[in-house]
């Protein structure tokens, strides 16, 4: 009886295996914090955004830039290092109770990342596409090109390290190397971000207009297709979970 | 194994874990394969797609499905051949059209003010049941890529019939003919992308008259079945396991 009553207590006070919380908080702030930013660009892209030599366009999308440019360097910089740095060095010990919980603070992060890439790579990326086939560019730093390729792509591109990070440092499954999908599936989306070079470079030196199926576009395309090695992820988890699971389910 | 070897402490918590798992996978599989099919999709067909007045005869026909059967071989090749799981390619195409749709209805028509009838995406789940019913009577790539590929290339012209028909009646307008379609494109007029950059209705192909979208469609439906094969090889590949060596 005392001995149940112990393990009842132990039960209450150990933490849920997966902490719906932070799971509803973390897809709940990529949804608010991208409502602020649409309407803001509902509000300053016509009113602001139109002419890039304007004092106006300074003001609300220049320094809309370089304030974001500031947040994502240091957000990364913690992030990235506190995950590094609190790093489990006993990882291969830890027990299967203890991998269950940190492969549902995986499957969070990994929540995360398709929200933030869903925002990325659908939502701001085709939005791209009609803020550009209907207004000419005076800049490589238009409203759309702020929002799309400064703020939503560095945001997945973080996300997605967290992601590796964490299962790279604290899931046992991962000790073996790196994961070859798992670094395609975040390096491949993450080399869009420098594909912008090209981009930008293409449209300034020889194609004004705004043809979504240029070539000058393919290098997106090829990183976008990178995104399928979540199903190498998918893979590599299902036979962990198995692993974890299968007595208990038979 | 003793108890405290468990990473569970019942069967029922092991299926609840499990059921909880299926819920988080989903979720990630649809948004993450999501982004990567629509990047591909507005890059490599997206024009034909975005307006209205691109959605001609032969181009349109042409190439959206070519373009578009890609993720939902590579998924399936996953879903079904790992997990028998099968409903590949309706999960790809639906993931798409939701990223279409929000994105039409927030930006296209909310951002820059076009009507959503002249920028509604197209349609394309008929191909993906079938390449799904396909795969699952079928048990085999092999059919559903020639079945199942030549279906979403000849059914995609059929499948948007009802909603484009309305918009390819023709019109005259100050002595010349043109499509529904045409006259709403020259009154939305997109400045960054002119007139002479829109290809429709190219080469002689459309003397052929009535035949032109047959034609178009069968030949898509063809390239669609190699397309199919390739893209299953590519998903087999992006669903492989391997780690590279150390630690």
């Amino acid at each position: 009886m005392a001995a149940t009553t112990e393990s009842v207590k132990a039960d209450a006070a150990e933490a849920p295996l997966l902490n719906k919380r932070n799971l509803f908080l973390g897809v709940a702030l990529y949804c608010v914090f991208y409502a602020w930013v649409r309407w803001y660009e509902g509000v300053y892209g016509w009113s602001a955004g139109m002419d890039s030599f304007a004092p106006e366009f300074e003001t609300y999308w220049m320094n809309f830039l370089y304030i974001e440019f500031v947040l994502e360097v240091s957000t990364a910089g913690i992030l990235w290092g506190y995950l590094w740095k609190t790093r489990d060095r006993k990882v291969m010990s830890i027990t299967p109770r203890e991998e269950l919980r940190r492969h549902f603070t995986h499957w969070t992060w990994l929540v995360c990342y398709g929200t933030a890439i869903y925002f990325g790579a659908s939502y701001f990326t085709e939005q791209d596409g009609t803020w550009h086939q209907t207004i000419v560019r005076d800049t490589d730093f238009t409203p759309s090109h702020v929002i799309e390729f400064y703020l939503s792509y560095p945001v997945y591109i973080i996300t997605g390290g967290a992601a590796f990070l964490y299962a790279k440092t604290r899931l046992p499954t991962y000790q073996q190397g790196n994961s070859i999908q798992y670094m395609v599936a975040t390096v491949g989306p993450f080399m869009i971000l420098p594909n912008v070079g090209l981009n930008e470079w293409g449209h300034t030196f020889w194609f004004m207009e705004e043809l979504f199926v240029a070539p000058l576009h393919y290098g997106f395309v090829f990183f976008g297709w990178s995104a399928l090695g979540v199903l190498g992820v998918l893979n590599i988890e299902i036979a962990a979970l198995a692993k974890l699971l299968k007595k208990d389910l038979a | 194994m003793s108890a405290s070897q468990s990473a569970v402490r019942s069967r029922a918590e092991a299926v609840k874990v499990s059921r909880t798992f299926d819920w988080l996978i989903m979720f990630t599989l649809f948004f993450v394969i999501l982004g990567g099919y629509h990047v591909h999709f507005m890059l490599v067909a997206g024009d034909w797609d975005f307006w209205s007045d691109w959605k001609d005869r032969r181009l349109w026909v042409t190439v959206l499905p070519i373009m578009g059967i890609t993720f939902p071989a590579a998924v399936q090749a996953i879903l079904w051949w790992r997990y028998r799981i099968p409903f590949g390619a309706t999960l790809s195409v639906l993931g798409l059209l939701f990223g279409e749709w929000v994105n039409r209805y927030f930006n296209f028509w909310g951002w820059t003010y076009f009507p959503i009838n002249f920028v509604f995406p197209s349609q394309l789940v008929p191909g993906a049941i079938v390449l799904d019913v396909v795969l699952l009577v079928s048990g085999s790539m092999q059919l559903t890529a020639v079945i199942g590929g030549l279906g979403f290339g000849l059914l995609f012209y059929p499948g948007n019939w009802p909603v484009m028909a309305p918009l390819h009646l023709p019109v005259e307008y100050n002595g010349m003919m043109m499509t529904l379609a045409d006259l709403s494109g020259y009154h939305y007029v997109r400045t960054g992308m002119p007139e002479y950059i829109r290809m429709v209705e190219k080469g002689t192909l459309r003397t052929f008259g009535k035949d032109v979208a047959p034609v178009s469609a069968f030949f898509s439906g063809f390239v669609s079945i190699i397309v199919y094969f390739l893209w299953h090889f590519f998903g087999r590949w992006f669903g492989s396991t391997a780690f590279t060596k150390g630690s």
